[in-house]
């Protein structure tokens, strides 16, 4: 007994020196992680690890690989990325297994009387190249389409770009960045002109409070949320979830806000107006910094076929501002958004008390919306109202969904409107693209063509002859697959895909190219918060696989194109990227020199004179700025943001008598998006195997439902079977049901509305009416 | 004289407020019993999931705690008081009350934990601390004969340790257990009670499921072969 109480005393003394030390070590818990993880590989394990960022999500994690004899054996953080600091999610950590997968694409297929065919890659590429050709003198340049994606890298979207608006001369190229960013973009460019978030992920260490947005971050950004809980668990921050769903992310949150579908915009209002009320108006910011707009209102949803809108902004005064807001007083906003008074006024608070500072988050909850680029514009207008914006750790955050939807999709520009500088139609930007594309300026053309719903309707209706696909899946992506499925297999259109795996998009292909898989080449993502990444090769492709930018640049010299494009295979990836810089020179937008990127963990632009800017807009951190103030908006010419007047409208398709629930879709933390590369991941499928339908436990009794029961989910385009879930993984709001899109067995966008908001034409994926029944 | 008036009124005085309160009283018993309906909001049901996060508020102190070294348990003593991996353990020690179901006077020491000087050990923390009918599901051993011969062929324990349940090289292991019940992975995997090889090395990672992800689909076994598709593209010749 007496040796255990002395052992008792020592140890306790052990302990509080022990604690001092670990506290001093715990403030960089993420370093120390990384290490931790070496201890699980053998000790004579001879492994060479290569940096890069993660090939899934758009936080852009960086990553090491561990390879082995050419193989790639491990995964683990990257302790000198300031993004994730050495952790990672289940995803991330097991990247790599999925290109081991035995059903593989290692050949060019070829399909021939109804069968596939492996070809040898250079005759597929001729047979794509004379396609192309014969489409184009048949039919027109505008006969032709390229449908590319977010998780294309910086050259494959620009040789992608530069092949059909350079070197061919036609704006038909969108991509899937437009399903999910689209409406944070034109979010951007209206209120600041200048496209991507102010802030970075440091804002995380600085924020009293974090504000998330229909957003469930716990498993859609999870390394993310983890710095968030490890700023709760280190001093006293608060996570404020509103949302219309319970989630992961409510239950470690410290107040969880439900609201109605779609009366998000209603809410956002509301706050504006009780902050005008209380008076907690930065006024001298907004006097100085701010403008006061609207815009035409009912603008539709483009429902309908060649469906074209454009906004007309016209400027008000705050006097006309503030009478708007008074039907969004939060008695009024409450009755209809479910959301109650002292919710409201709470919410407010957090926005209006000067001594706090916030941070927003959103991503697709806000954006896949029919009025996402208002409900972009509404959460600006909150922090510009009061001042909470461009600083450490006060800022609206948007989120992307794609490891380069900023690097590739919105930089590079892979939408018909956008060039790798500028738009379309101004004839400065075209001018320049042309300079250093070395065409004639009259190639480009100055009029954006089709969007990604329209690119696919027009498949429908036969005036899109060929159309190309690169890393993405719009089969089982795109909303009201069940009249795009169709139209892909119509024998008017010539459909080349090319991917590392088969999906039911590749089902549907004429030719399918075998992809070269992320670290099977190298090349550079650009994540949300405009951080620029490199990697090189770690392993070699199987079979034929290539890179998807050589394959562009292979078609192309087939072409005739050849001396536009006269990179090496070698070193294409380099050229490009230094040729592509060109278009971003100077202090509002420089990319970091590819020696830079090569040595460090990313670097974010505008990166000038060898220094990373992290907050724009604010003259402290941003040498851009010039107008002697402390912030200087200077995407607009008067280098002032616009708080828009936006009102709340409802959605398109509501619940009624017949179709009585509400459907939102989404995703889970095993997934990542379509599931084409993570279920072919064991440990991931073996944790999510199959989608469901998840029930209000409510509802689930009153229609008497059982968990696993078959369901059939109906609306007005299709059906869709699956086992239903309550009360496991989430938890909608009554009356809704919610479904995530990952499984390709049991396709919900069938089911889903292909509505989208007009100014960014991205469609909502959130809000559509259902009725559920036993199957 | 003035004295009397001012006694005169004092009694006027309590008179009238007997008269005031009297009536105030027997209004309000007039009024009809009225309980009021509180609205159940429709996301007052928390997803079985959110048991991950039960414990993150003392997670940063099980970082800090260094491990007694001297009253570790050991995973063997952990399977010890299991029928099989996964099934509720018994009690190992005497209980105070025979009649009690367990609830305050088991969770003094197992919800928080703490060292117990008379078994000289640390208690293990429960994962459902809101199930208050303990011993609906754990038993004491009182003795350790069998009431005729018995043989069982006892499940072997997941194995687990460095690597054992990774898919790749360092990768997180996954979770080889099921979940249900005990879904609050810190109760189990931090804290001074829990055994060496099962004991986490960053308990303030609190998000746990962010990189561990189970095994097995624990909630519901579904039959998927009714919904594959046909691969095409796979179909070569």
């Amino acid at each position: 007994m007496d040796q255990s109480v002395t052992n008792r005393r020592s140890f306790i003394k052990k302990m509080a020196m022990l604690s001092a030390m670990t506290a001093a070590a715990s403030m960089f818990p993420g370093i120390l992680f990384a290490s931790e993880q070496e201890k699980g590989i053998p000790k004579g394990a001879n492994l060479d690890w290569k940096k890069g960022p993660c090939r899934f999500c758009g936080v852009g994690c960086g990553i090491l690989v561990g390879t082995e004899n050419g193989k790639a054996v491990a995964v683990k953080g990257d302790p000198n990325s300031s993004v994730n600091k050495g952790l990672l999610c289940v995803k991330g950590y097991h990247q790599t297994m999925c290109i081991q997968s035995k059903d593989r694409l290692k050949h060019a297929l070829v399909k021939k009387n109804g069968k596939y065919v492996e070809t040898p890659l250079a005759e597929a590429l001729d047979i794509v190249a004379n396609k192309m050709k014969t489409t184009i003198a048949q039919h027109g340049k505008d006969s032709v389409a390229m449908y590319t994606s977010g998780q294309s890298t910086i050259p494959e979207g620009y040789v992608a770009s530069k092949l059909m608006k350079g070197a061919i001369g036609t704006n038909n190229l969108d991509c899937n960045a437009r399903l999910c960013m689209a409406s944070a973009v034109t979010g951007f460019l209206t209120t600041f002109g200048a496209d991507e978030p102010m802030g970075c992920y440091e804002d995380i260490d600085h924020a009293d409070y974090f504000i998330t947005w229909g957003n469930n971050m716990a498993e859609m950004h999870p390394v993310l949320f983890s710095r968030m809980l490890e700023q709760k668990s280190r001093r006293d921050v608060k996570i404020i979830d509103f949302a219309t769903r319970t989630t992961r992310s409510s239950t470690a949150s410290d107040r969880s806000i439900l609201f109605e579908p779609q009366t998000d915009l209603a809410i956002a209002n509301a706050i504006c107006y009780e902050i005008i009320k209380n008076k907690w108006v930065n006024k001298s910011f907004v006097e100085k910094h701010c403008n006061f707009s609207k815009g035409i209102t009912n603008m539709g949803y483009g429902l309908e076929d060649n469906y074209e809108f454009t906004d007309k902004p016209e400027k008000i005064n705050f006097e006309a501002y503030k009478e708007f807001l008074k039907d969004y007083s939060p008695e009024k906003v409450s009755k209809y958004s479910k959301v109650s008074v002292m919710d409201i006024k709470y919410l407010a608070s957090i926005y209006g008390d000067p001594n706090k500072k916030v941070v927003s988050y959103w991503c697709m909850g806000v954006n896949q919306h029919t009025r996402g680029t208002w409900m972009n514009n509404l959460i600006y207008n909150i922090h510009l109202l009061t001042g909470k914006i461009s600083k450490p750790g006060d800022g609206p955050f948007s989120l992307t969904g794609q490891p380069s939807a900023c690097g590739t999709a919105r930089e590079v520009g892979t939408f018909t409107h956008k060039l790798p500088h500028g738009v379309v139609m101004n004839q400065k930007d075209r001018e320049l693209a042309a300079k250093i594309w070395k065409v004639p300026v009259e190639k480009i053309p100055s009029k954006p063509t089709y969007h990604a719903t329209e690119m696919f309707r027009a498949v429908d209706r036969g005036e899109i002859k060929f159309i190309w696909t690169q890393a993405t899946n719009p089969l089982v992506s795109l909303p009201k697959t069940g009249r795009y499925r169709p139209a892909m297999e119509k024998e008017s259109c010539f459909v080349v895909v090319s991917d590392v795996f088969p999906t039911p998009t590749s089902d549907v292909a004429d030719v399918i190219l075998p992809a070269a898989w992320h670290i099977e080449k190298s090349g550079l993502y650009g994540n949300s918060e405009r951080r620029t990444q490199h990697w090189d090769k770690m392993v070699e492709a199987p079979g034929e696989a290539t890179a998807d930018a050589w394959m562009f640049i292979e078609v192309a010299k087939r072409m005739g194109y050849g001396d536009l494009f006269p990179y090496s295979k070698e070193n294409h990836v380099e050229e490009i990227y230094n040729e592509y810089r060109q278009f971003h020179e100077g202090s509002k937008h420089g990319m970091a020199p590819l020696e830079v990127l090569k040595k460090e963990s990313g670097a974010i632009w505008p990166y000038v004179e060898g220094k990373s800017t992290q907050w724009r807009f604010n003259a402290k951190y941003d040498p851009a700025c010039s107008n002697g103030e402390a912030f200087h908006f200077y995407g607009k010419p008067d280098g002032k943001a616009v708080i828009w007047q936006r009102p709340f409208e409802d959605a398109p398709e509501k619940p009624d008598a017949e179709y009585p629930f509400w459907l939102n879709t989404g995703r889970v933390i095993e997934h990542w998006h379509t599931g084409s590369m993570t279920r072919r991941i064991p440990v991931l499928h073996q944790a999510m195997p199959n989608a469901y339908v998840e029930f209000h436990p409510d509802d689930a009794k009153a229609l008497g439902v059982r968990n696993g029961e078959n369901i059939k989910v109906t609306s007005r385009r299709g059906y869709c079977v699956l086992p239903a879930s309550i009360n496991e993984r989430g938890l909608p709001t009554k009356g809704q049901v919610f479904v995530p899109f990952f499984d390709e067995n049991m396709l919900i966008n069938d089911v889903t509305l292909d509505a989208f908001c007009p100014i960014s034409k991205e469609p909502d994926y959130k809000k559509c009416a259902v009725k559920v029944e036993k199957a | 004289m003035k004295k009397r008036l001012v006694i005169i009124l004092f009694f006027v005085i309590i008179f009238i407020t007997f008269i005031v309160v009297w009536n105030f009283s027997y209004q309000k018993g007039l009024e009809e019993a009225y309980m009021p309906v509180i609205e159940t909001p429709a996301g007052n049901f928390m997803p079985t999931e959110s048991g991950v996060f039960k414990r993150s508020n003392v997670a940063v102190d099980y970082l800090n705690m260094p491990v007694d070294e001297n009253h570790q348990r050991t995973l063997e003593a952990y399977y010890a008081s299991r029928a099989f991996p996964g099934a509720p353990p018994s009690i190992p020690h005497p209980v105070a009350k025979e009649r009690s179901l367990g609830g305050n006077t088991c969770l003094q020491c197992h919800q928080n934990g703490g060292f117990v000087e008379k078994y000289s050990a640390y208690a293990p923390i429960t994962p459902h601390p809101e199930m208050v009918n303990c011993r609906q599901c754990h038993v004491t051993k009182n003795t350790n004969e069998t009431f005729k011969e018995f043989t069982f062929s006892k499940k072997q324990p997941p194995k687990v340790g460095e690597g054992q349940n990774s898919a790749l090289l360092g990768s997180p292991p996954v979770m080889p257990h099921q979940l249900q019940m005990r879904e609050n992975c810190l109760s189990c995997h931090a804290g001074p009670s829990t055994p060496k090889l099962i004991r986490v090395s960053h308990p303030e990672r609190v998000n746990c499921r962010q990189c561990h992800v189970p095994k097995t689909n624990e909630q519901v076994q579904v039959d998927i072969n009714k919904f594959l598709r046909q691969f095409n593209s796979s179909s070569n010749e």
